[in-house]
């Protein structure tokens, strides 16, 4: 419990640095009292709307993204034991970008609201593929990636071929496939929180029973662990969360791959604890793969998927030396 | 308590996998299942466990038709520990015979109690499993593997303990050691089924055996010595 408790104090002193450094550094930087002042609503009306209305919403959804994903990998992984469980591997985000790219070109013409409903009913419906497909024959790990990367190639594909057929070229697409917080604004952001609610909430009491998947299905159920049914709620939870976390940044890998497996390294083997630790940490790394994605190289900025793989993909390679795999 | 099986039967895609079996399993002391791969041995621990239905007849566990049970009310009775019990990665063995504790939709902060480790300890001093406690499961030998998984068994504390062909790939010691522990473990309120090849060790460990043939109960008694004569390979 001890260890626990360090880690967590550690990943919240490091959400607060983030957001910190989110708030503050900038092509116009400010010092702490000016962050303060303007976050308590005193201060110049120039500070009060850079911190307000241009860097606390990109905060807000890098913090809202990286939880969506780090959990919604968290709960893959877990109710299938399958260690390449991730929403953008799996193609549970595929439908959600399917979506997003019909609203880009034009075709689909729906609120803000509208396109988070509609591309988390899409992400709802690509778990329900993927779940369909995978259970008619048990759970193998490698035949649940192999349909998974499937659709997720079927979805690029598509949703490449909607933005090529309709003209639509430049920064907007490219921010799109390699995910981006750039220009967001909290109208982009709040609504993502009813679907981060809703898909923590359904996620939050199958932890326990998630617990006791690990020892087969077979040994769950003679439990009274419900696999099937702990499995689907799960599942379409994480269909919730990576469709939302689409619908804000687009499409940003290696978070949901990666987090659950150092929060396993961390924390061990127990759901809860690594769930706790999967969600601040999905968080920090969105949060400091933001920052580095748009202060790096500034005034220009990257796409922050670019920076999570660059990052995640070493860090990937040493988890998979140190894991031992079942 | 004791399991009564009353004329059950079970079809898969025409084919008959068990027909017409009716047998005891007494709720103390161990009971062995015996027949050659293929005679239904697999199957019917999976029926008694409730994850298949059978198609016709069935069990009763003391006077309560099986068949009216749901698979969570008949988990109440039984611990199961399957052919090819999974290795789960990250778990210690006292990690895992923890988890035994666990109860289903248990509240999110459930945790072992100071009553549940004593029950754990308990578990794996029985199983000679005390000093691997802090080892991980995926660093022990196929032997401690199987002892850890009967400490979890245990630690369920059901009125059965069914075992499926558990000691598959173990030396002659190891199996010994492993019949002898399962011998020390039986009580009156706890019996054990184990389905086994072993002729030998079942002879000389087991209360009572179950022999079937070609889907159906040859033998059901006291074992003896000459347990083979009921051991034919299938008609082909």
């Amino acid at each position: 419990m001890k260890r626990v408790t360090w880690v967590t104090a550690v990943l919240v002193l490091l959400l607060l640095g983030g957001v910190l450094m989110g708030l503050a550094m900038g092509p116009v930087r400010l010092d702490f009292r000016s962050v303060e002042s303007a976050v308590l609503m005193h201060g110049d009306a120039s500070t009060r709307i850079l911190i307000w209305d241009l860097r606390a919403p990109r905060v807000a959804a890098a913090l809202i993204v990286g939880v969506c994903l780090g959990v919604a990998g968290h709960l893959l992984q877990n109710s299938t034991r399958n260690p390449l469980g991730d929403p953008q591997l799996f193609g549970i985000g595929g439908g959600a970008a399917v979506v997003t790219a019909l609203a880009m070109a034009g075709i689909l013409r729906v609120s803000t609201w509208g396109l988070f409903s509609l591309s988390v009913l899409a992400s709802l419906g690509c778990a329900a593929a993927i779940a369909f497909f995978a259970s008619r024959q048990g759970l193998s790990p490698a035949r649940m990636a192999l349909i998974g990367v499937s659709l997720s190639a079927l979805a690029a594909a598509i949703v490449t071929g909607i933005l090529a057929a309709a003209r639509v070229f430049g920064a907007q697409p490219l921010n799109f496939i390699g995910g981006s917080f750039a220009n967001r604004s909290w109208s982009d952001v709040v609504p993502a929180l009813p679907f981060l609610a809703l898909g923590l909430l359904i996620a939050l009491p199958m932890l326990g029973n998630m617990n006791v998947l690990g020892l087969g299905d077979q040994v769950a159920a003679n439990m009274g662990a419900e696999p099937a049914r702990t499995r689907a709620v799960a599942i379409a939870a994480s269909g919730i969360l990576g469709g939302a976390a689409v619908a804000v940044a687009g499409l940003v890998g290696f978070v949901g791959l990666l987090v659950p497996h150092i929060s396993r390294l961390l924390v061990g083997h127990d759901v809860r604890l690594s769930f706790l630790i999967s969600l601040l940490l999905g968080a920090v790394v969105m949060l400091y793969a933001d920052q580095f994605a748009r202060l790096a190289f500034m005034p220009s900025e990257v796409p922050v998927g670019m920076i999570s793989a660059l990052l995640g993909a070493p860090l990937m390679i040493y988890v998979a030396r140190r894991t031992r795999w079942n | 308590m004791e399991l009564k099986l009353k004329d059950l039967s079970f079809d898969r895609c025409g084919i008959t996998v068990l027909e017409g079996i009716s047998a005891t399993v007494p709720g103390s002391g161990l009971t062995c299942l015996l027949g050659t791969n293929g005679t239904g041995k697999t199957t019917l621990l999976r029926i008694l466990s409730g994850e298949l239905k059978a198609t016709s007849g069935g069990y009763f566990i003391d006077a309560r038709n099986a068949a009216a049970l749901s698979r969570k009310e008949l988990s109440r009775y039984f611990s199961v520990i399957p052919q090819n019990a999974p290795v789960p990665p990250y778990l210690t063995v006292g990690e895992m015979v923890g988890l035994g504790r666990f109860r289903p939709n248990a509240s999110l902060w459930w945790h072992l109690t100071a009553a549940d480790r004593v029950v754990v300890n308990e578990c794996l001093a029985r199983c000679l499993m005390t000093a691997f406690k802090d080892r991980r499961l995926d660093e022990l030998s196929g032997g401690e593997q199987r002892r850890a998984w009967l400490a979890f068994g245990l630690a369920l504390e059901k009125n059965f303990l069914i075992l499926d062909e558990t000691l598959d790939g173990m030396d002659w010691l190891a199996k010994r050691t492993f019949f002898q522990m399962l011998k020390g473990i039986t009580s009156k309120n706890r019996g054990i089924l184990m389905a086994s090849h072993d002729l030998e060790m079942v002879a000389e460990f087991a209360d009572r055996v179950i022999i079937l043939s070609e889907s159906r109960v040859i033998f059901e008694g006291s074992p003896d010595s000459n347990l083979s004569r009921f051991i034919s390979a299938p008609a082909s």
